[in-house]
């Protein structure tokens, strides 16, 4: 299954908060990259249990509503439901075809018309899955894709001009523009299921199946019927409309609690049919507590470790668990505002981006704050996940190593009195090329406050760092926490059409976690002009056009053009984005390598073996 | 007698009023959008105006206080932002389960504290009796996240004899005893902190007891201490203990959130903490009000056991 992450945008809502806790200096102990194999014979059978921390689902639907932003729903339904793109090969980020519901996904010379070709696959009830079970699911969305989670404004099925079927596993896709087909297919496509027409076109639990979604008020009264039921978590394991499912497992157990389990689906069509019996998932409200579990030696099949107890590897080895580092598909930062009135002057500057970014000690952040385990943070895309798409510039260390000389350099080239461990102060107003900057009066101390997500102390430790480190060239940093989501509520996007804005006037940098990416991470909705998350208001029409070439164009060298510039124009300042570690059963087979948008859970290819039986 | 009741429960509902308005302002004090801290930072306009349109937080404050009012006396404390669940069923889930965790520790400590109140008491002043202090007073300060991690590193990790954590999955009362090993060490690091207390108490009430007339009466009287212990001075000793039991009613509905965390346990206790980390007022709210309830009707029992133990009381309010 995949798990990209759409909702689950910010860090500290889903992991970093309980994944990223305590840690201590020095090197944690090495563990594996996502490559080991367990050795020893294919086992049929067998129950897993997999740890969850903190949420647990609460929908059960492939398309939730707006106003659901639980991204453990995603967890629970991609099991059953698999999207018609299946994002995440092995270790890698490209599509997986094999599991993917096409055969073939064709796109016209204008980009603008796609041609899918379905599997002969067919859904648990022995039903085939045809065009009609596509156009039923677009139909539903299309009348309803305001009410539905995953909808970004003017994308999928808004910029759908028709979808044709002309026979029963060819589906025509009509768009209104052209698209960069692996943009589309990486990032649209992948959060699209198709839905069980023949078990789910009706408007009540006791009425007949009909043809409702051809119209749209038919299609709203079919998606209010499912949304409701999909809301109902004491029906969850026995609703009849869950039971037809065209993924590798059905859901057998559900509490409300966020226990739940899934046993293979015997009729999936897919390559990969489950091997164990039974998969689940199980809450613990606490990291301490999941760790307790683990060393004392239980039924806790999979787990991802809290960072802030690496140092128990060795133990939990002994106990009989491998472990594996997963990267985050993410990237992490320091978001400046460029909209407060009181800080816009030093962050819209580039060179005092630059500066700053210069003094972040990215390697020494990585080692002492997340124990080695975190992605560098070189630039927009993190090396350690998607390697396809790093540049040149991203594999030699980003545009900006940490250099305390070229930061305080910068600084006295463009008229700052630099007071290393003071604070900076301006010296040479004025617009020039070696003047200080529009807005900055002379005098103006170069400093800024840091708003900060609080509940990790791999945040703390790291903040801390930069807080010093910045100190170096006399850029002072003052360090503000607020629990994530105070810090969320409390702090708008701020662009040019939310100005002035009251929640653009109350931080001047921000730090809560990081921002995950789709399957193609191409900035799009972070850097450009009123992007969706562009929290900061970063503008610059090159960017603009540099993203709409990844979108629109058909350029392979697109990508690497936007990434670089991005890299190097700073929208954010680049921090460390810390990885997931990941415990299972040494006996657990096909665990790794784990796929990036899974989250690491597969087990549809897991196993036991039968030498560790 | 009755007359008393009446006003106390007229008391008490005026003190829940009170409780509800204090709550329901506070909460909405929060600082932030409702709408943002539970949907993100990527939500759109679109979405956030949607949400306070369902939730209807786009209402004037009097207005949502209004509704709420109205749902509650209707048994309806709404919809859990986070959870998607109706607050009552979130609630109905964790607080038999806190009640009977929190109520066997208080158990437990009882069965504990008060004997060896009674025994220090009787030693007062003796070696034992600064022994038997030393002791709980010791367990007593220590931090109870750290007994239990301490418990826990003893029992569960090295000896592997009891269950660090309760089983995922837990609904219902009886799951908690499915695998009663699990239980073992909760119960006992709840009740640690209690036992001192409930000693202490029980200790000077006995003492001064001990010096009361009847109770040397009795003695004069020839009869044997055990009886004069157990027939006369537990009872009037007592009293002190009821007034902590009835206080300690809201703590048994309120959960113990380091306790939950550390074993596992989805009680009311995290429920409340995590729900005020995410802005989820209507989890707040009805959190709030429960526990508002469990301490008026806490201090209304321990008023009347105390009226129904010692009939000096009885009389006066009557």
């Amino acid at each position: 299954m995949r798990r990209t992450q759409r909702l689950v945008m910010t860090a500290a809502g889903l992991g970093l908060t309980t994944l990223v806790a305590a840690c201590a200096a020095g090197h944690g102990p090495s563990v594996g990259s996502g490559n080991s194999q367990t050795t020893g014979q294919k086992m049929q059978g067998g129950t897993v249990t997999i740890a969850e921390n903190g949420y647990s689902p609460n929908f059960l639907f492939p398309a939730p509503p707006a106003t659901n932003s639980n991204g453990y729903n995603i967890v629970l339904s991609e099991g059953l439901w698999p999207t018609l793109v299946y994002a995440g090969d092995g270790a890698s980020t490209g599509v997986n075809p094999k599991e993917s519901l096409y055969s073939s996904m064709t796109w016209s010379d204008d980009d603008k018309v796609i041609t899918i070709v379905l599997k002969p696959w067919k859904w648990s009830d022995g039903v085939p899955i045809t065009s009609r079970d596509f156009a039923f699911a677009y139909n539903l969305l299309k009348a309803n894709y305001n009410d539905w989670a995953y909808y970004v404004t003017g994308l999928f099925p808004a910029d759908v001009t028709k979808v044709l079927t002309p026979n029963a596993h060819t589906v025509i896709v009509d768009l209104t523009r052209s698209y960069n087909p692996e943009f589309y297919t990486d990032d649209v496509l992948t959060y699209f299921s198709l839905m069980p027409q023949h078990a789910w076109d009706k408007t009540s639990m006791t009425g007949k199946i009909g043809n409702y979604d051809e119209t749209p008020s038919g299609a709203k009264k079919v998606w209010n019927f499912l949304q409701q039921q999909g809301g109902q978590e004491s029906t969850f394991a026995t609703n009849p409309l869950w039971k037809v499912v065209d993924g590798p497992f059905k859901l057998a157990e559900f509490e409300s609690s966020g226990y739940y389990a899934y046993v293979p689906n015997k009729n999936y069509s897919g390559p990969t049919k489950p091997a164990l019996s039974k998969v689940i998932w199980t809450p613990f409200t606490d990291d301490e507590a999941l760790m307790d579990t683990l060393r004392s030696g239980t039924s806790v099949s999979v787990a991802i470790l809290p960072l802030s107890d690496v140092r128990q590897i060795p133990a939990l080895e002994a106990e009989g668990y491998s472990v594996a580092q997963v990267p985050t598909a993410g990237v992490a930062e320091i978001l400046p505002n460029f909209w407060n009135p009181a800080i816009a002057p030093l962050v819209r500057p580039l060179y005092l981006r630059q500066a700053m970014q210069y003094l972040i000690n990215r390697k020494q952040i990585v080692q002492k704050a997340f124990n080695g385990y975190a992605d560098p943070g070189n630039g927009p895309v993190p090396v350690l996940y998607g390697k396809q798409w790093d540049s040149s510039l991203e594999k030699a260390g980003g545009p900006y190593p940490y250099d305390p000389a070229k930061a305080i350099a910068l600084l006295k080239a463009h008229g700052w009195k630099v007071v290393p461990n003071g604070t900076d102060t301006c010296v040479r107003p004025g617009t020039g090329p070696t003047d200080c900057g529009a807005g900055i009066a002379a005098g103006r101390p170069l400093q800024y406050q840091l708003l900060f997500a609080t509940g990790s102390t791999s945040f703390d430790e790291q903040n801390a760092a930069i807080v010093s480190s910045e100190g170096q060239a006399g850029i002072k940093f003052t360090l503000k926490g607020e629990p994530f989501n105070t810090l969320v509520a409390t702090t708008g996007t701020c662009n040019a059409q939310s100005h002035p804005a009251s929640t653009c006037y109350d931080w001047q940098l921000q730090q809560y976690g990081y921002n995950s990416y789709l399957a193609d991470p191409n900035g799009a909705g972070m850097f450009n002009t009123d992007g969706i998350t562009n929290y900061g208001g970063y503008s610059s029409p090159e960017m603009d056009k540099l993203i709409d070439a990844t979108e629109y164009g058909s350029s392979s060298s697109a990508f690497f053009a936007y990434e670089d510039y991005a890299a190097e124009q700073l929208p954010l300042l680049w921090l460390p984005d810390a990885s997931q570690v990941f415990v299972y059963k040494k006996n657990l087979a096909g665990v790794t390598p784990t796929n990036p948008f899974d989250a690491t859970y597969n087990p549809e290819v897991w196993y036991y073996t039968k030498s560790a039986s | 007698m009755t007359w008393y009741l009446v006003r106390r429960i007229g008391q008490s509902i005026a003190v829940v009023i009170g409780v509800m308005i204090l709550t329901f302002i506070l909460v909405h004090f929060e600082p932030g959008s409702t709408a943002r801290a539970v949907l993100g930072q990527k939500a759109s306009p679109a979405r956030i105006a949607l949400f306070d349109n369902t939730y209807g937080l786009n209402r004037s404050l009097p207005v949502q206080f209004w509704l709420y009012c109205d749902n509650v006396l209707h048994g309806n404390f709404g919809i859990s932002y986070v959870y998607g669940q109706p607050v009552s069923t979130l609630i109905a889930q964790r607080l038999p389960r806190d009640a009977v965790l929190l109520g066997l520790s208080t158990l437990l400590a009882l069965l504990i504290g008060v004997p060896m109140g009674l025994y220090q008491a009787i030693h007062h002043g003796t070696l034992r009796d600064d022994v038997v202090a030393g002791t709980w007073f010791t367990l007593y300060s220590a931090p109870d996240f750290m007994e239990a991690l301490l418990l826990i590193a003893i029992f569960c990790v090295h000896f592997q004899w009891l269950q660090a954590a309760f089983p995922g999955g837990i609904t219902s009362v009886g799951g908690l005893f499915a695998d009663p090993s699990a239980m073992v060490l909760p119960v006992v690091v709840l009740s640690i902190n209690s036992v001192a207390g409930f000693s202490q108490y029980m200790r000077s009430s006995a003492i001064e007891e001990l010096a009361q007339d009847y109770i040397r009466t009795a003695r004069a009287k020839g009869l044997r201490e055990r009886l004069i212990l157990t027939r006369h001075l537990l009872r009037n000793a007592l009293l002190p203990i009821v007034t902590i039991l009835g206080l300690s009613l809201p703590n048994i509905v309120a959960g113990a959130v380091i306790a939950e965390a550390i074993f596992n346990f989805p009680g009311m206790g995290l429920l409340f903490w995590s729900s005020a980390l995410q802005h989820d007022f209507p989890v707040l709210l009805g959190a709030t009000l429960i526990i508002g309830v469990a301490t008026v009707v806490g201090n209304l029992l321990a008023d009347i056991t105390y009226g129904v133990l010692d009939p000096r009381i009885r009389h006066a309010i009557a």
